[in-house]
């Protein structure tokens, strides 16, 4: 779209630190996508087709170069067993956590992606993504990662405390969230996905300590990436918000191949950290709402002048971009990409589009 | 030299999240001699201002602010109000009550209970109203309740209308003295003018510096 390779070939080429007709531009657009289609959140996390003929019309208008079969965070947890809020214009939330007792995970049992929750949703909209864009463009599967999922169903606060006060029994919990973590992604694998980003906002520093993630979540997340690598996954992607220098350098020790920054960590300051991991980011997604579609264009340029030097950077937000942004705004990303590509240096010149 | 040097382990193991340890420790204290208002002042509040140092240097994570939390309660519950009366521990002018909820649209709680624990820690009345609360429910709330702040948690920007809201119903109630403060998680990405508050906090000691400078000026 909008240049002379495919957006798969774009996207996999800056991976590969290859040559790119311009900047992948890949930002984390999901329930935003909805107000094209006049659906309201609640159709959107719901409803395969709604889901995935929103991701479609937002690729058609926005002209990014990526579809994502995504509903919400809460996915995973209710397919446990959690009761969610539904509500009309918000995404949904857990009512109550299921697990009060570290001891009640010994009544969990691991959901089936086929018929448990809303996980036969967005696999059947993995389906019909990939269906539709076949291999001109990827489609990008989200799932959540052991620490989150853990947050979801015992509370994040409660997680907190037990992480502490009983860590052989969070770890039970971990390797029951992880199990369902594998199941979901090799199950959106198999539908139809290429690959997925793993969220996992409570591994983020600003939330447990470096020594919580290198102990109890790295070595899940390597276990995961190897194994949805098996499965045919293109690219092992990894999403974690706030500051994240303290983890980047140990990303590499997952296997990870693209990380998305936030917009507190500099871009060309990611790079350093990730060697040679791909970054995507790392404009602030309240910006989409904030700013006018010509600020937010001149902040994409900063980040493009900032990474000229390097190939595998993908434009993108550090988070999701909120359900209230502007799509105008999002397609300034875009058109950043279109008109400012060629400013990358001559040692990774681009491609004419 | 210090007359009473277990001071520093209290101090210690309230920073780092013990919270049985704070409490013998303190109680220890209370028995060798130290006065209460010695415990609050070169006790609870040094541990504070060391959690403090600790945020702003970006050695921040909740789990280690919660610990502490914790900790700073367990000593307040179990020492601190066995030798103090409720009147002694809080006290219930406007300006050092806060009223204290989750916006609705929103059920995250975890951000607030850290505010709260920091908040009661270091003296003030605070008036939790739940989470998914209606911008109404704040405003009446803090004019029953004489308070002088309102503070308003959100995880998620799809609150901000209603955020927006808080200070429009003091103006028509002819309450703007009370100050709105909002905080939390993508929230932190705002401006007070995109909320239409009065400050809008990047961290839990954040609330707490703001509070102390106001102070200063009313």
């Amino acid at each position: 779209m909008n240049g002379s390779m495919t957006s798969y070939e774009r996207v996999l080429n800056s991976l590969k630190k290859k040559q790119t007709d311009r900047i992948p531009v890949v930002p984390e657009v999901f329930g935003v996508t909805a107000k094209l289609c006049n659906y309201s959140i609640y159709n959107y996390v719901t409803d395969a087709s709604k889901l995935a003929e929103s991701q479609l019309q937002a690729r058609r208008v926005i002209g990014h170069d990526m579809v994502f079969a995504f509903a919400d965070l809460s996915v995973e947890s209710e397919a446990i067993g959690c009761e969610l809020i539904y509500k009309e214009d918000t995404y949904p939330a857990v009512r109550q956590p299921i697990i009060k007792n570290t001891r009640d995970i010994e009544a969990l049992n691991i959901p089936d992606p086929l018929k448990d929750g809303r996980m036969p949703v967005v696999i059947e909209a993995s389906s019909r993504l990939r269906d539709a864009v076949g291999d001109t463009c990827i489609v990008a599967a989200c799932i959540m990662g052991p620490l989150s999922i853990a947050g979801q169903i015992m509370g994040i606060e409660n997680l907190l405390y037990q992480l502490v006060d009983t860590p052989d029994a969070v770890e039970k919990i971990l390797d029951f969230t992880e199990e369902v973590a594998r199941r979901y992604g090799k199950a959106l694998l198999q539908a139809g996905a290429h690959c997925h980003i793993v969220f996992d906002p409570v591994a983020s520093p600003m939330v447990v300590p470096q020594e919580i993630f290198l102990r109890l979540e790295l070595p899940r997340l390597r276990r995961l990436f190897n194994d949805f690598k098996k499965e045919g996954s293109l690219i092992c992607w990894l999403s974690i918000a706030g500051n994240t220098k303290k983890i980047l350098p140990y990303y590499r020790d997952a296997n990870v191949e693209l990380a998305t920054v936030d917009y507190t960590v500099p871009v060309a300051e990611a790079f350093d950290l990730l060697g040679d991991i791909a970054v995507n980011g790392n404009l602030m997604p309240f910006c989409f709402v904030s700013y006018s579609p010509e600020k937010i264009k001149d902040d994409t340029k900063r980040c493009i002048i900032e990474t000229s030097n390097r190939r595998n950077y993908l434009l993108g937000s550090g988070c999701e971009i909120p359900v209230e942004a502007e799509i105008n705004g999002i397609k300034a990303l875009v058109e950043a990409s279109l008109e400012f590509s060629s400013l990358c240096n001559t040692a990774n010149k681009r491609t004419k589009s | 030299m210090n007359k009473y040097p277990e001071i520093d382990e209290l101090i210690q193991a309230i920073v780092v999240g013990e919270a049985h340890l704070s409490v013998s420790l303190a109680e220890r204290l209370i028995e060798k001699g130290l006065t209460i208002e010695s415990l609050i002042q070169d006790g609870l509040t040094a541990a504070l201002q060391s959690l403090n140092a600790k945020c702003t240097n970006e050695e921040f994570n909740l789990l280690e602010i919660v610990l502490a939390g914790r900790a700073m309660m367990a000593v307040m519950d179990n020492v601190v109000a066995r030798y103090l009366s409720p009147s002694k521990t809080v006290v219930s002018e406007p300006d050092r009550t806060v009223i204290l909820g989750t916006i609705e649209g929103d059920i995250h709680e975890l951000g607030k209970h850290v505010v709260k624990m920091l908040l009661r820690s270091s003296g003030y009345r605070v008036i939790d109203i739940g989470k998914d609360i209606r911008p109404e429910e704040f405003v009446d709330k803090a004019i029953q309740q004489n308070a002088g702040y309102i503070g308003v948690s959100s995880l998620l920007t799809p609150t901000i209308p209603s955020i927006r809201r808080i200070k429009d119903l003091l103006e028509k109630a002819g309450r703007e003295d009370i100050k709105v403060i909002a905080g939390g998680g993508a929230i932190q990405q705002t401006t007070k003018d995109d909320l239409n508050v009065d400050f809008v906090a990047q961290s839990a000691f954040d609330i707490l510096h703001y509070l102390k400078n106001l102070k200063g000026e009313r």
